[in-house]
């Protein structure tokens, strides 16, 4: 009997010790990662000179980025570029992964596995010929160019995440959809489309934040004119010399709409709706 | 309502399965037809034809005497219950029941009236606000239910809508299910796999096997003139006695004695008006047949009167409202071809018993047979000789 609680104790120790190395690392990865967070909101509010003897803040950099940068208009373009391309994978990509999913025709299964191959093609070694193919149909003068990369880029595995969301929703739901009078498209809008709220967030915040802080298509693909602000702050660091704080300014304004998309769409990221579905 | 009529449909999948082959089935109007067979049968894929989620291969479904192979689904007004109910998790359950109304276009109003009419039927109005995954698994079965007859279809489907609840709950339900579909009269195909599901609720039932329909017939006519030796060893519980024997003509005495049943050492007169009436009898005599007896045609001797056989009891069974005695019969019980060896050894047949009776373990006991109950097979085709 003493021997059982002594044990009892023992797990229940056991488990607190458990908790507190957990917690311990858990900190430990955290300041690891919010560190160099911290380190361009802290170098942001100085100037050259004080960046360099790392004492004393100042707005100096503020101002510096924004008389070199139109920073107001490439977070503009950034917006427009992101959320066009991100329209066009979700719009392709649950109407394919849909079709892969649910529907039975022939052949599916082998245009599937064309789609999924292209994930593993590297954006390096077509890059050139993009350029070439876009120039020629003169779509590198304006945001389409880019906005048609980033499509092409993102709905493969985007295709794949929403097709294998789909399959884990039951068949017998979408054809109690049919039988009640739906008809297959009005049953992806209705059925579909809600059920895959976390695959949908999912693809939005993975891709907002691919395309957000791309630089090579940006660099590439969009006319100087409508540079995004990525591709914006990379031209501050090429001058002979870079000034440090104005380019930390300039990476604190453009994480944040990267934070604030994931806040709005990370209580979707993790919710179960499909629970209690059937039995 | 309506009238649905299958005409020699037959559903082969692209893999080489026939899951159904030359189906005929009539379901009159308001009728509540069940379908019963075994797992795998070709019972869920009927009725998937029936819905027009699965295509015909060959042959006809009518509603209404009018041929529907090429109307889809959502133009067939038929409801359908799903085996796991296919609720939207997404909607409340007043939404999903009223959700195939609105895409009909019904006026609000209407929708709303018919929802609650449905929902005080199944007893559901406390949780119309309820998301499905916060009811119990009876309560889904009945959002299901409600679902299905908020529509006012011309036709209920349900697949297996009981198989996902508990024994208590299944007989409650089987009884409201039966209650419903006779007090809004709607035509219903009915799918279990369970045969005392299929008795209870029928007011017919059709067996089905490997796709093959074996019978068609009221719930009595099932259990007492089985038209096979498989309808005669699926419906019943415990099942019929099924047992390797011999027509043969009786005694030395003369030409006019009637045809014996002889089973290992037992022989049975069988009664001259069952032989009347059935002139077939004359060409088995001297030839293999399968005997069937119902457990509960075998009595006490000492208890009920009738021809006696002398059995071995192997096993006592007390079940309170019966005793079920075991014997062994000496000879091969039927079993079918494809049944597994270590079956033919188990040469026992059951008796339902008066529970007053003193038959004990490890006696010889004389068992009154009712031989005017006795079934008859032919043992090639499997067919009942009394057809
Ligand atoms: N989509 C399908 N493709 C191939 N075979 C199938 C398919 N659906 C069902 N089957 C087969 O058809 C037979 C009948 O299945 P089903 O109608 O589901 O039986 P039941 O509902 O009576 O258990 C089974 O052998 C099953 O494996
Ligand atoms: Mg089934």
């Amino acid at each position: 009997m003493a021997a059982i609680r002594q044990s009892g104790r023992n797990s229940r120790l056991n488990k607190k010790m458990a908790i507190w190395a957990l917690f311990t690392l858990m900190v430990i990865i955290a300041v690891v990662m919010l560190y160099p967070f911290w380190y361009i909101i802290d170098n942001a509010f100085r100037s050259a000179g004080q960046f360099d003897r790392q004492a004393g803040h100042s707005l100096i950099g503020w101002k510096e980025l924004f008389a070199n940068l139109p920073v107001a208009a490439q977070l503009l373009n950034s917006t427009l570029v992101c959320a066009a391309s991100i329209a066009i994978i979700l719009i392709v990509s649950t109407t394919a992964g849909f079709a892969f999913a649910k529907l039975r025709y022939r052949g599916s299964g082998m245009v599937f596995l064309l789609v999924v191959s292209a994930l593993m093609v590297p954006l390096q070694s077509i890059i050139f010929p993009e350029i070439v193919n876009l120039g020629n149909v003169h779509l590198t003068s304006s945001y389409a160019g880019a906005v048609l990369v980033y499509a092409a880029l993102g709905t493969p595995f985007a295709t794949f995440l929403m097709a294998t969301y789909y399959r884990g929703i039951s068949d017998e739901l979408i054809e109690a959809a049919v039988i009640d009078g739906l008809g297959y498209e009005r049953t992806f809008l209705q059925i579909a489309i809600p059920l895959s709220l976390p695959a949908i967030a999912t693809v939005t915040v993975l891709q907002f934040i691919q395309i957000w802080d791309d630089l090579l298509v940006a660099l590439f693909f969009l006319p100087t004119n409508q540079r995004t602000i990525t591709a914006g702050l990379a031209t501050l660091a090429t001058g002979r010399t870079t000034s440090i704080p104005p380019l930390m300014a300039g990476s604190l304004i453009s994480a944040i709409p990267a934070i604030v998309v994931y806040l709005i769409f990370q209580r979707h990221l993790v919710k179960g709706l499909t629970l209690g579905m059937g039995k | 309502m309506a009238q649905i009529e299958l005409e020699s449909v037959t559903k082969e999948f692209p893999d080489g399965t026939t899951a159904v082959s030359s189906l005929d089935l009539a379901v009159g109007d308001g009728e509540l037809l069940v379908l019963v067979g075994p797992s795998g049968c070709g019972k869920t894929t009927a009725l998937r034809m029936v819905a027009g989620l699965e295509d015909v291969t060959s042959g006809t479904i009518s509603i209404d005497g009018r041929p529907v192979n090429d109307v889809e689904p959502r133009h067939r007004d038929i409801a359908m219950v799903f085996q796991s109910y296919a609720l939207y998790p997404h909607l409340s359950v007043y939404d999903n029941m009223a959700f195939s109304l609105k895409y009909r276009r019904a006026a609000k109003a209407e929708i709303r009236q018919r929802v609650a009419e449905a929902a005080r039927i199944l007893e559901l109005e406390p949780y119309l606000q309820r998301k499905p995954r916060q009811l119990s698994g009876g309560q889904r079965q009945r959002v299901a239910m409600g679902r299905a007859i908020v529509r006012q279809p011309r036709a209920f489907l349900m697949d297996e809508p009981l198989s996902n609840l508990d024994a208590k709950l299944r007989v409650q339900m089987r009884a409201e299910i039966a209650q419903l579909q006779r007090s809004l009269g709607t035509t219903t195909i009915y799918v279990t796999h369970d045969q005392t599901e299929a008795m209870t609720l029928g007011t017919r039932v059709a067996v089905i096997s490997g796709g093959v329909l074996q019978q068609v017939a009221a719930p009595q006519e099932l259990y007492r003139r089985p038209a096979n030796l498989f309808v005669a060893g699926f419906i019943g519980s415990p099942p019929m006695n099924l047992i390797d024997a011999r027509l043969e003509r009786g005694g030395a005495a003369g030409d006019d004695a009637g045809p014996v049943v002889v089973f290992g050492p037992h022989r049975l007169a069988i009664p001259p008006e069952v032989v009347a009436a059935h002139p077939a009898f004359e060409r088995y005599l001297g030839e293999a047949i399968v005997l069937g007896i119902r457990p509960e045609h075998l009595h006490d001797a000492a208890i009920a009167g009738g021809p006696v056989i002398k059995l071995p009891v192997r096993l006592r069974e007390e079940l309170g409202s019966e005793v079920q005695v075991h014997g062994a019969i000496g000879t091969a019980a039927h079993v079918s071809a494809d049944a597994a060896d270590d079956l033919r050894s188990l040469a026992t047949i059951v008796a339902r018993m008066d529970p007053r009776t003193k038959i004990a373990e490890g006696e010889t006991a004389e068992i009154a047979v009712d031989t005017a109950e006795l079934q008859f097979f032919d043992p090639a085709s499997g067919d009942s000789i009394l057809a």
